[in-house]
């Protein structure tokens, strides 16, 4: 996004990164922020590859979604597969304090442990001061008092126009349109000037999943993700020339490896979730505090030659009863004893398991 | 031109170098070599036709001022003329005309009358060079436009080159067996390639990526490793990072 050039200029729920004059907004998620650099630049269209169950990217959306709402900014929510009342309704709700901190934190007052003068002030967790972003408890939803008073534009695919369209399917041109209506209606283009001004946040969920199909009597081919291509782009330019943003969630498993290549190039931000559960991933032990994997498969240099991309770091989530949370793989101590079925003694090369083959 | 931005120095393009290709692989980011390349044509006086598909105005004239150059003010005084088919295309959205119709070679064919007028208008004013510089061709496979309609654009684009002033850009994005069609032929008819690779064993902390230049008529490929910055580029040798960073 271009750099909005009056130096006023003051979006609830967002900062300027100095930097490189980026206007950002939170994910919703701290831990998240801090990885992307601060947070999501306005302007930008970020996509996440859903895990195999879909859950998890889910509350991503949710809590980007929730943060919108919070932050007084206008929403657009999309999708075929759920209702997009129901994804708002469920929203989780905005709390003061960290749901998961507070009670470690006493607990630590009244034990009083002792640690080496040296270690003492360093933080035990990475902790950064947020200036955006909220807390949200994800075992509340949001109060409808809230919802009933913001700014929020739902679309399910149900207005559909036979119109002479380029997508196979014309619900992708649908909803570009109904894009392009509310960033004209609430003037969110660069170019507007309205007395206030907020960001406009978009929320697509499960996007190509197959309620997206061409129809079957379309005469397009259907070509692997031509339509997701073409619709990711033409979003990014529409994303590019207003104050808005844009999240979406993908279930690539569905397609051919690769296939998604090029979204991701006209993507600003990719990010992919690979859940352990129905993996043989979920048995190991050093992975047995998290539910899976955080891969950031692509976050793009805007304003600047650098990526923020962290670099060669793995990066795991996990959810909570209340609190969605990514942080940096560390693996524990490699102390455990032994497991109990291969503690007895072998001798030399022969095994001491039977073994179907011998005799 | 006292001091020689390092990156020019190695990336070496001389005027005689009609035709080069950017190859961008995986998920690096070629942009860099861009923008560069336009510090060397200002330093020219060249003057610059500039295709825009990827990034916005706002991110070059952003990244220009790091390099030293204004971007926005040489649009105003004329030295740049920018095509921003992004632009266009979210007027257009909703109605389905010019660039998203069905007639994809008329999406062509129209980007094209348009880059030739502009060459032609910009021919007309000064004797010095003129570019043509079209930031990622490979997008116009994303708005559906056929293989062939894109070579054959290339093609067009490329007889600009029949007028000695002019020189032409092409950035292309491979990912996928289009995109790769689309670069192996551009590579063909290029006087320079420069591709720009990431690490094949994943991310490093000390290099950001690899760059190969091969120039037409000498085998040899020059190879550099680079380490992007948030104020520039740095490169060097292979192998020769540690060095680099920790003097």
């Amino acid at each position: 996004m271009e750099k909005p050039s009056k130096g006023n200029l003051k979006v609830p729920g967002t900062i300027i990164n100095s930097q490189n004059a980026q206007l950002l907004t939170s994910s919703g998620i701290h831990s998240l922020d801090s990885i992307l650099g601060g947070g999501l630049p306005v302007g930008t269209v970020s996509i996440i590859e859903e895990d195999i169950y879909g859950s998890h990217a889910k509350i991503m959306l949710d809590y980007f979604l929730a943060e919108g709402i919070v932050s007084k900014h206008s929403t657009l929510v999309a999708s075929f597969d759920t209702n997009p009342y129901d994804i708002i309704k469920n929203l989780p709700a905005v709390i003061t304090n960290d749901p998961e901190e507070c009670p470690i934190r006493s607990e630590t007052s009244s034990e009083k442990m002792k640690i080496a003068f040296r270690y003492q002030n360093l933080p035990t967790a990475e902790k950064e001061s947020y200036s955006i972003g909220h807390n949200f408890d994800l075992s509340k939803s949001m109060s409808l008092e809230d919802i009933e008073n913001s700014d929020i534009c739902y679309w399910n695919g149900q207005r559909k126009e036979t119109g002479n369209s380029m997508f196979a399917n014309p619900a992708y041109n649908e909803l570009l349109k109904a894009v392009k209506e509310k960033i004209k209606e609430g003037k969110f283009f660069l170019k507007d000037n309205p007395p206030n001004r907020t960001i406009l946040r978009i929320g697509i969920h499960s996007l190509g999943s197959p309620m997206w199909l061409p129809h079957k009597n379309s005469f397009h081919l259907m070509n692997e993700s031509r339509d997701l291509d073409m619709f990711i782009f033409c979003l990014r330019a529409l994303v590019r020339s207003a104050f808005a943003v844009a999240v979406i969630t993908i279930p690539t498993h569905l397609y051919h490896e690769n296939s998604l290549d090029r979204c991701i190039h006209s993507s600003d931000i990719a990010m992919r979730l690979q859940t352990f559960s129905g993996t043989e991933l979920e048995n190991n032990f050093s992975l047995s505090d998290y539910h899976g994997f955080f891969h950031l498969t692509k976050l793009a240099a805007i304003n600047s030659f650098a990526s923020k991309h962290p670099g060669s770091v793995e990066y795991v989530f996990k959810l909570r009863r209340k609190k969605f949370h990514i942080e940096k793989l560390h693996l524990p101590p490699d102390v455990q004893e032994v497991h109990e079925k291969n503690a007895t003694p072998s001798m030399g090369c022969g095994s001491s398991t039977k073994h179907l083959l011998e005799f | 031109m006292a001091a020689v931005n390092p990156l020019l120095a190695s990336l070496d393009i001389k005027p005689t170098d009609r035709v080069i290709s950017i190859k961008e692989n995986g998920n690096i980011d070629s942009n860099f070599v861009i923008t560069h390349l336009i510090k060397q044509i200002l330093l020219e006086n060249g003057k610059l036709c500039f295709v825009i598909l990827h990034n916005t105005l706002g991110h070059y004239h952003n990244v220009g001022k790091r390099l030293g150059y204004d971007f926005l003010k040489q649009v105003d005084e004329g030295g740049i003329r920018t095509i921003e088919p992004l632009k266009d295309i979210v007027e257009e959205i909703g109605n389905g005309t010019h660039y998203l119709i069905d007639d994809k070679e008329q999406i062509v064919k129209a980007l094209f009358t348009s880059i030739k007028n502009s060459i032609e208008e910009l021919a007309a004013t000064a004797p010095n060079r003129v570019y043509l510089i079209i930031d990622d061709i490979s997008h116009l496979l994303d708005l559906g436009i056929d293989l062939k309609y894109i070579i054959s654009f290339i093609n067009y684009c490329l007889s600009l080159v029949n007028d000695d002033r002019v020189s032409v850009v092409i950035n292309t994005h491979v990912c996928s067996k289009s995109d790769e069609i689309i670069c192996n032929n551009l590579n063909y008819v290029s006087d320079v390639v420069i591709e720009v690779l990431p690490l094949k064993t994943g991310l490093s902390r000390e290099v950001t990526g690899v760059m190969s230049i091969e120039k037409s008529g000498n085998a040899q490929v020059t190879q550099f490793h680079f380490k992007a910055y948030d104020k520039g580029i740095k490169t060097f040798h292979l192998g020769e990072s540690v060095y680099n960073l920790y003097k």
